[in-house]
């Protein structure tokens, strides 16, 4: 049985500490609910030399809301963010997305933030030390070839969040907290489009919160594929939100996640509002999703049906959504 | 105050003897062991597939401070394995690599961080050769032999032919074929691979714990590859987290770490990670059954024929038990006038397959019973109708020599048609949505117990020695591996009942080398049977001494007293009687402390035909299942969803109903997984699901509901009339699921799992079907 | 980094020198002396070694020891007390909840955690607590008959 590699564990108290500790620690990693990195860190994929733990910033665990603008903390739980009864009432697209990750005792300590900010993931990487030296390594880490792809110039493990693709539809933003202060920026604007890099933070930054707009009258939902009813990573996630306007479609969001390097927010769906959800337009939404849906050979599964699949809960997400009303 | 009366003992719901201990965490399993000083072990495994080995350097690793030892290939030329027909496995590997993970040499050191660090000192040089991962790919002419001795990469082929199988199909209405392929898949007991070996220099002796079902073949393959006397060696297995097959014969580690500890000169735990402890393996192969049945139009089998092909991985292990156990159990559970059957065991550049639960049945009864209803279905015959038309009667002996004289299917069959309400839902209308309902049924047997040992030594097949002292405790002595399955509460519960004391004064010892008798070990459902039959033999013998003491003391004829547990008295009188303790007292006098033995041997009438491989499959009882699944299928996304089981099993009679109920949940649940979700996969001889996130054994959240009955045929030999009760059920689950999906979706798979992909790919198969159908002129 | 860990476990207080990089479960296992939490997977895919951390379970396989300070831990020897067994063990042991036994701690941990904040779960709330606990033996189904029983007995006092 393999232990963790040593490392020194730093503990702030503020958003600020964290981020001047991040700047004086040179390799530091930030951990919160350690359900990712941790079992990264077994394996050797990743061995940084300091950990600084958010578990006691108290700022960054608090689930409030500001002028009907949700506001969770990065260091919020899933299990908290599932339960909370404003989140279930208002925004339920998250608290079902939380709902869904890994298993009930993972969710009683991974984090908002660990899961938007969750490693991509491939079979080619998420494996043990010896696997991977027998495999020449991989371009995402310490080796030149991407196995997935392996004429390509770039990584294709896949973002694999579940609570991604709810936020993104719901129009959220991220809260990143660095040297420079804080910025508030689009949440899709945090997703870089390479699987070795995927996140677009610089040196020493860290997402401390999202904030979720009223979402007025968009209403959303997110379902996932996986072989299991728990533990599983999605083969592929849908996250739909959408206005309806007696008839018409008047508002009309989705993102897709275990399917690309990033959570993807789909563009174009602004094209089928103002008219009847009928068989037309949900086949044009399909095709519309089938263009910028990327799934590779980086799970067990196949890409193809992972493809199929993906179209088939967003139909099934869209008609729901659209009918409940 | 009540009348004395002998305990009932048999056939009572009794929790697990050693279950207060796993329940309250006290159970020391080998990883709990108390290990202070012991060296950490550390297993440098091959990254190559197929290579010849150049250069094992370990001088470096040798030299790093805090290593006690380094042992390589170099230093153990003993092959082993568990058939000695077929020992063609070192510990370390020594000329070539033939699988990715197999190990090539071990590190003991003062501490983990030390091992690993030596492990990557360790020079090693490989020419590669080329690599084979499936069957096809080792038999293509040309392929470099994995084994010298085996030409082709074939292990073992297998031609049996019983009857006339020609003829058969020539009488028949309908004669169908159809090819299944099922994935290799896996144990995944719950506790990783784990051994804690002792080297006392001085006596230059072995203790090695370990996690095994099988101590005797242990302490026999560590004696052969070390080198060392089998007085010299002890074998002890602690508790120890599930089996299921993968722990029937010695693993490398075990004697890795045995060689560590010898090199070392002192103690060494080698505790694998899950990653090495699905590279150990010797799990089910993937299998290909082509099968060919002729039928009747009354749904009477005239004729089966069957091929099957299995990438064995690289080594032997139990590979040609396998093979054969998948020919013969075509046999034994249906009355089929003649069968063929040819099998081919392939040798791949994978991790080495073995036995597990249903060991070598349950791909090709996927097959047969899929296949069955196929036919069903072209006739207009039920599923139930189908099997009833093919029943035995006992006593019956099939066509390859098995013996049969319980046969609990009929029963099965009526108690899970009427269970699932089969009949209400014949006219059921299909639903016009997505998710569709579907039924489907599946029947299965299996051996109690091999009857022919993989040793022939001439001893019995089973020893039990019971210990009664001045305490009047009796304390049962059994070399049987309790591995969960309860064997351990099953012979205290049959001694209980010959003898019919309370039970508080039953304890049972087992498996240790240096206290209890020689046991084969826990594999082919063997216990219950055969240990079972030696404690109550055992039982009666103790009982013969207590009535003879109780006589002398109560001056009466031995024949005149009866034992009713508890009290012994002259039969019929009104007296009070004899406490046990006083006939214990009384029994001691001049002999001292009691050992009563009782022993078992399968008859030779029962261990097969004559014919080469004939005693694979041969046994003194065959259980019998009979499962309907009851599936929900999504279309969209390809889920299956099973929405309940029933499952009835014939176990002779239930010793103890509790522990029954348990196993055939167990083992249905565990065809639930192959059926369903698991599957290993290589990629280039790399195992991509070497965890438990990516191999899917199925949570608590997609198990069913299981509604399980104990059917009770009391088999003439079994003791009380028991049978297995731990096997057979499982593989009648997976062609009742495959069954069942088909009735949903109006589409068969051919394949297993049936995962979400696979459907899809089914529905989509179904949906252009569909299509060109509906074009006018399209063929 | 080694600290001066300070905890309860099983109610006892305890302060041990634990090193940063010390898992829950080898402080459990090797430096309390706590073997009944076991290990299954190479870490958070099996909950094997389900413990709890102030009622709340937790995976002690991808828990970093330090992070329990100040907090209260228990595990599966903590709910025997005075070697009466709780109702979850007694009702895993009765109702074969239990067979090999080695995924039992972490599921009648699981369990625990769920009857403190539930104390009368229906199956459907029993398998959603019991999701990321995996037994290889029982198929579940005496598990959750294990759990059912548990709720509708009383502690032994």
């Amino acid at each position: 049985m393999h232990g963790l590699p040593e490392f020194h564990l730093l503990h702030p108290a503020t958003v600020a500490e964290a981020v001047a500790m991040g700047q004086e620690e040179p390799g530091a990693r930030f951990v919160a609910g350690g359900t990712d990195l941790l079992v990264n860190m077994r394996r050797l994929i990743a061995a940084p030399p300091t950990l600084i733990d958010l578990t006691d910033v108290a700022e960054m665990r608090e689930i409030t809301v500001e002028d009907g603008t949700l506001v969770v903390g990065a260091a919020a739980t899933l299990a908290e963010l599932a339960a909370d009864p404003r989140v279930r009432r208002t925004w339920p697209v998250l608290a079902t997305a939380a709902g869904t990750v890994a298993g009930p005792t993972h969710r009683q300590v991974a984090t908002v933030g660990g899961n938007l900010c969750l490693d991509t993931r491939c079979i080619y990487y998420n494996q043990s030390e010896w696997w991977r030296w027998a495999n020449d390594y991989c371009l995402k880490e310490r080796g030149e070839v991407c196995h997935v792809a392996p004429g390509a110039p770039r990584c294709w493990a896949a973002f694999s969040g579940d609570l991604a693709p709810a936020a993104l539809v719901m129009g959220a933003e991220a809260v990143v907290a660095g040297p420079d202060g804080a910025r508030t920026m689009p949440l899709d604007d945090l997703y870089g489009d390479d699987g070795a890099t995927p996140f677009r933070l610089g040196a020493g930054e860290l997402l401390t919160a999202i904030r979720v707009p009223d979402p007025g009258g968009l209403r959303g939902d997110y379902a996932k594929s996986r072989v299991r009813g728990a533990i599983d990573f999605p083969l592929a996630g849908v996250a739909v939100a959408l206005r309806r306007d007696g008839d018409h479609l008047a508002d009309l969001r989705v993102a897709l996640t275990a399917t690309n390097v990033r959570p993807d927010l789909v563009t174009g769906t602004e094209t089928l509002l103002h008219g009847p959800l009928d068989d037309d337009r949900l086949s044009a939404l399909e095709r519309l999703v089938g263009k910028q849906i990327q799934p590779m050979r980086s799970t067990v599964t196949s890409s193809q049906y992972r493809r199929r699949v993906a179209a088939a809960l967003l139909r099934r997400l869209v008609a729901g959504l659209f009918a409940a009303e | 105050m009540t009348a004395p009366a002998k305990k009932k003992m048999a056939g009572v719901r009794l929790p697990l003897i050693d279950g207060p201990e796993k329940v309250s965490g006290r159970a020391h399993y080998t990883a709990d062991l108390p290990h202070g000083d012991a060296l950490v072990g550390r297993i440098l495994r091959s990254p190559s597939g197929h290579a010849e080995i150049v250069r094992v350097d370990a001088s470096a690793a040798r030299k790093l401070p805090g290593v006690a030892a380094v042992v390589t290939g170099a230093d153990c030329d003993v092959p082993f394995g568990v058939l000695p027909i077929a020992q063609n496995e070192y510990p370390l590997a020594r000329d070539k690599v033939r699988y990715r993970g197999e190990p090539v040499a071990v590190v003991a050191a003062v501490d983990a961080a030390t091992a690993d660090a030596a492990i990557d000192l360790i020079e090693l040089e490989l020419r590669e050769l080329p690599a084979y991962y499936t069957p096809s790919e080792a038999r293509v002419p040309g392929a470099v032999n994995l084994h010298d001795d085996r030409d082709g990469n074939l292990e073992r082929d297998v031609h049996h032919e019983f009857g006339d199988v020609d003829a058969g199909f020539a009488e028949a209405d309908v004669v169908r074929e159809e090819t299944f392929r099922c994935a290799e898949v896996t144990h995944v007991h719950m506790e990783p691979h784990v051994s804690l070996a002792e080297y006392d220099p001085g006596r230059d002796r072995i203790t090695l714990h370990t996690c095994t079902q099988v101590p005797y073949y242990v302490h026999l393959s560590v004696s052969r590859c070390l080198g060392m006397d089998t007085s010299q060696i002890r074998v002890v297995k602690p508790y120890i987290g599930g089996g299921f097959g993968a722990r029937t014969e010695t693993l490398n580690f075990e004697i890795i770490a045995c060689l560590a500890a010898r090199a070392a000169g002192g103690r060494v735990r080698l505790y694998l990670s899950r990653e090495e402890t699905f590279l150990t393996h010797r799990g089910r192969p993937y299998t290909e059954v082509k099968i060919k049945l002729g039928m009747t139009k009354s749904g009477r089998m005239t004729a089966c024929a069957c091929e099957a092909v299995q990438a064995g991985g690289a080594y032997g292990g139990y590979g040609i038990v396998t093979i054969l156990y998948a020919g013969a159990l075509l046999n034994a559970i249906y009355d089929i006038p003649a069968v063929r059957y040819d099998g081919y065991r392939v040798y791949t550049n994978t991790p080495a397959c073995g036995a597990m639960r249903g060991h070598g049945t349950v791909d090709v009864r996927y097959a047969f019973e899929s296949l069955l209803d196929i036919m069903a279905g072209e006739l207009g015959l039920d599923p139930f109708a189908v099997r009833r038309a093919n029943l035995l009667t006992v006593p019956f002996e099939t066509l390859n020599g098995l013996r049969i004289n319980s046969y609990g299917l009929p029963e099965c069959l009526d108690w899970v048609e009427e269970a699932s309400g089969w009949r209400d839902r014949a006219g059921e209308t299909p639903s016009g949505g997505r998710v569709r309902k579907g039924f489907g049924l599946g029947c299965s047997h299996y051996v109690t117990g091999a009857a022919k040992p993989v040793h022939w030594t001439g001893e019995p097949h089973a020893v039990v020695n019971l210990k009664l002292d001045f305490d009047a405790s009796i304390t049962v002595l059994t070399g049987a591996a309790e591995i969960g399955q309860g064997s351990s509460t099953i012979l205290a519960q049959a001694v209980g009942e010959v003898l019919g004391v309370d039970f508080s004064r039953l304890r049972v010892v087992a498996s240790d080398s240096a206290i209890t008798p020689k046991d084969n070990g826990s594999y082919s459902s063997r216990v219950t049977f055969m240990v079972g039959n030696a404690a109550v033999q055992a039982a009666e013998a103790l009982r013969a001494i207590l009535i003879e003491a109780a006589a002398r003391k109560l001056d009466a004829d031995p024949g005149d007293v009866e034992c009713l547990g508890e009290v012994y008295r002259v039969a019929g009188s009104q007296d009070p009687g004899l406490p046990f303790n006083e006939v214990v007292r009384e029994a001691l006098v001049d002999t001292g402390t009691i050992t009563a033995k009782g022993t078992f041997t399968v008859p030779k009438e029962y261990q097969g035909g004559g014919h080469r491989g004939g005693a694979v499959g041969s046994t003194m009882g065959f259980s019998y299942a009979a499962t309907v699944a009851e599936v929900s299928v999504d279309e969209d996304t390809g889920q299956v969803t099973v929405d309940n089981v029933w499952v009835a099993h014939d176990c002779g009679y239930a010793i103890n109903p509790l522990s029954v109920e348990g196993q055939i949940q167990g083992a249905v649940w565990m065809g639930l997984g192959q059926a369903i979700s698991e599957e290993t996969r290589y990629w280039n001889g790399l195992p991509l699901c070497a965890n438990m996130l990516d191999y899917r054994v199925p949570t608590i959240v997609e198990s069913p509901p299981i509604h399980t009955r104990i059917v009770e045929s009391m088999d003439p030999n079994g003791p009380f009339g028991a049978k297995e009760a731990s096997e057979g059920a499982l593989s009648s689950l997976i062609p009742a699921v495959a069954n069942a999906v088909h009735d949903a979706l109006g589409v068969r798979l051919t394949e297993t799992p049936m995962t979400p992909d696979r459907v899809i790919d089914a529905v989509i198969r179904k949906e252009r079907d569909a299509k060109r159908a509906a074009v006018p002129g399209a063929a | 980094m080694t600290s001066v860990l300070r905890l309860t476990v099983n109610g006892r207080p305890r302060a041990d020198a634990v090193a940063d990089n010390v898992l829950l479960v080898d402080y459990l296992r090797d430096v309390a002396g706590l073997t009944g939490t076991k290990q299954g997977c190479d870490g958070g895919e099996c909950g094997a070694c389900t413990v709890l951390v102030d009622d709340s379970p937790r995976l002690a396989c991808i828990t970093l020891a330090v992070r329990c300070a100040g907090r209260r831990v228990e595990t599966v020897e903590g709910l025997t007390k005075g070697g009466r067994l709780s109702r979850l063990q007694r009702a895993f042991h009765e109702k074969l909840g239990s067979q090999c036994g080695f995924c039992t701690p972490g599921m009648i941990m699981a369990s625990e955690a769920l009857l403190r904040r539930d104390p009368d779960p229906d199956d459907d709330a029993i398998r959603d607590a019991l999701g990321g606990n995996i037994c290889r033996c029982t198929g579940y189904v005496k598990i959750i008959e294990s759990v059912r029983a548990a709720a509708r007995m009383e502690e032994p006092a």
